[in-house]
């Protein structure tokens, strides 16, 4: 019997301030499903920790070894062990939010009634409070009798099979190969007893479901395989309309974390838990969760960074999936967030190290703060004022989004310059042909005629290779002279002349923007 | 070893129960056995185990075969001999079905029943019949020839009715999701229900006197119809199950002077054969629809593995795949639309579909290339141009296209791959 707990800090976040009273962040119990592990959950631990909460997880007894292990291990031993980390850690934050899939959505379940959890919201992700979905076996009803046959429940194996609780056969491809190799994600079986468990759990919470005084949040799959919307009405009828709501997914099975609506299923949650995420939008539907000063001085604290150019700084003051939208049509532009931020932070210093002055009074609504600048840059012998506003979006003490509106895109454009292909060597030549191609079309001056000649010889080179046919007739000049440009590059390599179309191409787009 | 000596016990113990219920539909007044189940018990559970199995099975069989033989009043020496009749035909039978099919076998194939017809229950039949007769000759008996064809008989049958049994409910696990869902068991229930209870109606009396003239021998076909039934519904497991408890009904039941055979027959021992060359009939043909459906199934699961990994290679690559047929116009594409251009493939159905989804400054010149590509004599013809993207973006598209020709050079079809890039847009239509 094994049992071990983590707890796990947002990433790269020492502490985010969620709670504007005490500055420490709230925390979140994740309980995984029966046989399972951590996977259970999908990307939950990551995106809750991107989102400024601390993660507290556990192997309940029995998992993470051997599926021979879990025999007699029983209701009690899970419920004890959750009720044992739930007290190791609810004093570490103010708020503790409880959450688990299918069978840990049993235990979360359990735990905030037995302990009368109010002290954070309760998140029940399929709950399997009846086993009655749609490719449940014909002969579940006769498990009771098995019970009673000595011996059964330890020796009899309940497979794991398709469909695995997965609606897209993609990830269920993947998660059969998991199964073929070996990993250790989850049991390919478990004993009968364990079922067993899971029913007297079950009989547990039917009885005291309606104890639980948080509010909830019920997540189930109205094609869940296992377990039919019946288990999360009965949930929310029993906690009660006014503290419990019901998500219901329309495009997965039971296993909602890893499936088709994932991505619904996370931010549900993230929303229900009234957690800080990327988007001016969400920020200024949700409440910022900061006091007006705590506010003014992030917005001071951000335009020191950005007064002093210093973007990459401005990571210490963000949730880790700060999002910047840069507009215009230039090799800034686009919308950077997480990973892709850092990228461009180093990508604007190279582009003449701009940063923002004449910074304006800044106007607040919610957590949003309106604050007129100028981006200034300067870049061999180029100069760049551009004068704008930028949009600050903050959540519970951290700046989630930054978007840059400049009165006059064209400025921009012209400075930053078009995106150039990438450099020949970093990525393939067909792919930097690729992009030399699409780069030619965004130039804003038009090329002369024999400089047209030499892009369109040497792209049917690449492209199609030595001219064929009949040289066009005298009267059908311009193909006649596309003819004959194209004949002069006969017997080059489709190498070679991709190369040189990049090469010629990227002249080009260096040549706009200087 | 002392699992192989449980075996040995178990098979031994089902061994004598299933003579014992041979025993019920055997003709008493020439002590005939006009059925052995047992046989199929052994067959059964050899071709549903692992080789490190068979010793014990065998033995069990040994032991089952002496001791019923033992029982019924053989001397010791004939007792033996009639176990060791036993484990040679089956194992022989066994032996011959491993070289034919995969073991441990499973119903997911034609081949996989003929085997066990042809290589197995026929073998199994024959062999066993031979050493009989001649074992019986070599002790001063006589009638080597019916001996032949009565073990023949007996023993061909009753494999058949319970070998497949066993080797379907072998592979049974119990499942936590997944297999036959709810409504498909409930149907099967009704006509699995529907099935026996005719066998019964049929059986349990006397039919001239229930349903009067030759009416109770024409609804014979009936239980048919409901075992076809169940076959589909259930699949191997239920058809074989159902067929042996049918095959039952109407074996005992005739055997005790009811039912239509009986009825028609005025010697009960020809009844006895022909109510169960009925049943055999019914329980193989159960057997086959399960079969042919979970052929089919399997089939179907391979062709979606298949379109998994490749729907899996093009999505990673952001490809579309089309095939045009310039005759009808219609237009059919392969990849995730709905992700890369937010239209569900079905929407696609003409070209003129496809081309709604170019912008428009590019629209002509990309119908005029496709109208080129039908004079194509099959080289690679590539084309880029703008294609509208999920967000109403516009994003590039390289279409790279051949023309399928036939013998004659009469075009077939165009087909193409589209690599679809996000971010501005060339164009060489």
């Amino acid at each position: 019997m094994t049992e071990s707990t983590t707890t796990e800090r947002p990433a790269a976040v020492e502490v985010p301030a969620q709670d504007a009273a005490t500055d420490t962040p709230d925390g979140v119990f994740l309980i995984h499903g029966l046989g399972g592990t951590q996977y259970d959950l999908g990307s939950m631990h990551k995106r809750l920790k991107n989102a400024g909460f601390v993660t507290h997880s556990l192997t309940l007894p029995g998992h993470g070894t051997r599926p021979e292990d879990l025999a007699g291990v029983t209701a009690e031993d899970w419920i004890g062990a959750v009720v044992a980390k739930y007290h190791e850690v609810r004093a570490l934050h103010p708020r503790l939010h409880l959450m688990g899939m299918c069978m840990g959505s049993l235990l979360a379940a359990v735990l905030a009634q037995r302990e009368r959890h109010t002290q954070g919201q309760l998140v029940l992700l399929a709950p399997p409070v009846y086993i009655d979905g749609w490719a449940t076996p014909w002969y579940r009803g006769l498990r009771s009798l098995l019970y009673a046959i000595p011996g059964v429940g330890r020796t009899m194996k309940v497979e794991e099979e398709d469909p695995f609780g997965i609606k897209n056969e993609q990830l269920r491809a993947i998660v059969k190969a998991k199964f073929e190799r070996g990993e250790n994600f989850h049991y390919r079986w478990v004993p009968l007893e364990c079922i067993r468990q899971v029913d007297r759990l079950r009989a547990i919470l039917m009885q005291g479901a309606k104890e639980i005084r948080c509010r909830t949040l019920v997540v189930h799959a109205r094609e869940d395989e296992l377990t039919s919307l019946k288990s999360a009405n009965f949930l929310v009828e029993a906690i009660g309309g006014g503290r419990a709501r019901m998500v219901v997914l329309e495009d997965s099975y039971h296993m909602i974390c890893v499936d088709n609506d994932r991505e619904i299923v996370a931010r549900s949650v993230l929303e229900f838990f009234g957690a800080a995420m990327p988007g001016a939008t969400t920020a200024l539907a949700n409440e910022p969760k900061m006091s007006p000063e705590a506010l003014a001085a992030a917005v001071t604290a951000t335009i020191a960074k950005l007064g002093a150019g210093d973007l990459a700084g401005l990571r210490e003051l963000a949730i880790p999936d700060l999002a910047w939208v840069q507009p215009g049509i230039n090799r800034m532009s686009g919308a950077h967030s997480g990973k892709s931020f850092a990228a461009f932070a180093g990508k604007l210093v190279q582009g003449g190290a701009p940063r923002f002055t004449a910074f304006g009074t800044p106007v607040f609504n919610r957590g949003i703060a309106l604050v007129p600048a100028t981006l200034v840059a300067q870049r061999d012998g180029a100069r760049l004022e551009s004068q704008g506003a930028l949009l600050l979006a903050f959540h519970g003490g951290k700046l989630l989004e930054v978007r840059w509106f400049a009165d006059e895109l064209e400025i921009e454009d012209a400075y930053f310059g078009a995106a150039p292909p990438e450099a020949p060597g970093t990525i393939s030549l067909d792919a930097a042909f690729d992009a030399a191609v699409l780069a030619s079309k965004t130039l804003r001056r038009a090329p002369d005629n024999d400089t047209l000649l030499a892009l369109y010889s040497l792209y049917k080179q690449a492209s199609v290779g030595d001219v064929a046919g009949e040289r066009p007739g005298a009267l059908d000049m311009v193909n006649r002279a596309k003819f004959d440009a194209w004949s002069q590059r006969k017997g080059m390599d489709r190498e070679s002349a991709m190369q040189a179309y990049v090469d010629r191409v990227y002249q080009l787009v260096s040549s706009e923007a200087r | 070893m002392a699992q192989q000596l449980l075996i040995v016990v178990l098979v031994a113990a089902a061994y004598t129960a299933f003579g014992a219920l041979s025993s019920l539909v055997a003709y008493a007044p020439t002590d005939a056995w006009t059925v052995w189940l047992a046989s199929g018990v052994v067959l059964g559970l050899l071709l549903s185990l692992r080789r490190a199995r068979w010793a014990a099975v065998l033995g069990g069989g040994f032991v089952g075969a002496t001791a019923f033989a033992f029982n019924l009043g053989s001397a010791a020496l004939e007792a033996v001999g009639y176990g060791a009749i036993e484990v040679l035909a089956s194992g022989a039978a066994a032996l011959l079905v491993s070289r034919l099919a995969a073991l441990p076998l499973r119903f997911h194939a034609v081949r996989d029943l003929g085997a066990l017809i042809l290589a197995g229950a026929v073998p199994l039949a024959l062999v066993g019949a031979v050493l009989a007769a001649a074992w019986q000759l070599a002790a001063g008996g006589t009638g080597f020839g019916t001996t032949l064809r009565v073990w023949f008989i007996s023993n061909f049958i009753g494999t058949l009715l319970v070998a497949p049994v066993i080797i379907s409910w072998a592979q049974f696990r119990v499942r936590r999701s997944g297999g036959m869902t709810m409504p498909a068991f409930t149907s099967g229930a009704v006509a699995c229900a529907l099935f026996l209870g005719t066998l019964w109606l049929l059986f349990s009396g006397s039919v001239a006197q229930r349903f009067g003239g030759s009416v109770g021998a024409a609804l014979t076909y009936l239980p048919i119809v409901f075992m076809s039934l169940v076959a589909v519904l259930w699949g191997a497991r239920g058809a074989t199950l159902a067929g042996f408890v049918g095959a039952l009904i109407a074996m005992v039941c005739t055997a005790q002077g009811n039912g239509p055979f009986a009825g028609v027959e005025g010697f009960l021992g020809e009844a006895q054969l022909e109510v169960e060359a009925y049943a055999l009939a019914i329980a193989l043909l159960g057997l086959l629809i399960a079969v042919l459906g979970a052929a089919q199934r399997q089939a179907a699961h391979v062709a979606r593995e298949w379109q998994t990994r490749f729907e899996a290679a093009i999505g990673a690559h952001r490809l579309l795949a089309y095939e045009w047929d310039p005759a009808s116009d219609r237009m059919l594409v392969t990849g995730d639309t709905l992700q890369l251009l937010g239209v569900a493939p079905e929407r696609i159905a003409m070209l003129a579909d496809w081309l709604a989804l170019v912008a428009a400054v590019e629209r002509d010149g990309v119908a005029a290339r496709f109208d080129e590509r039908v004079r194509g004599r099959g080289e690679a013809d590539t084309l880029r141009y703008a294609l509208r993207g999920s967000a109403g973006a516009t994003q590039a598209a390289t279409d790279e296209a051949r023309a399928i020709r036939d013998h004659d050079g009469a075009l077939h079809r165009i087909v193409g791959i589209v690599r679809v890039t996000a971010g501005p847009v060339e164009s060489s239509a």
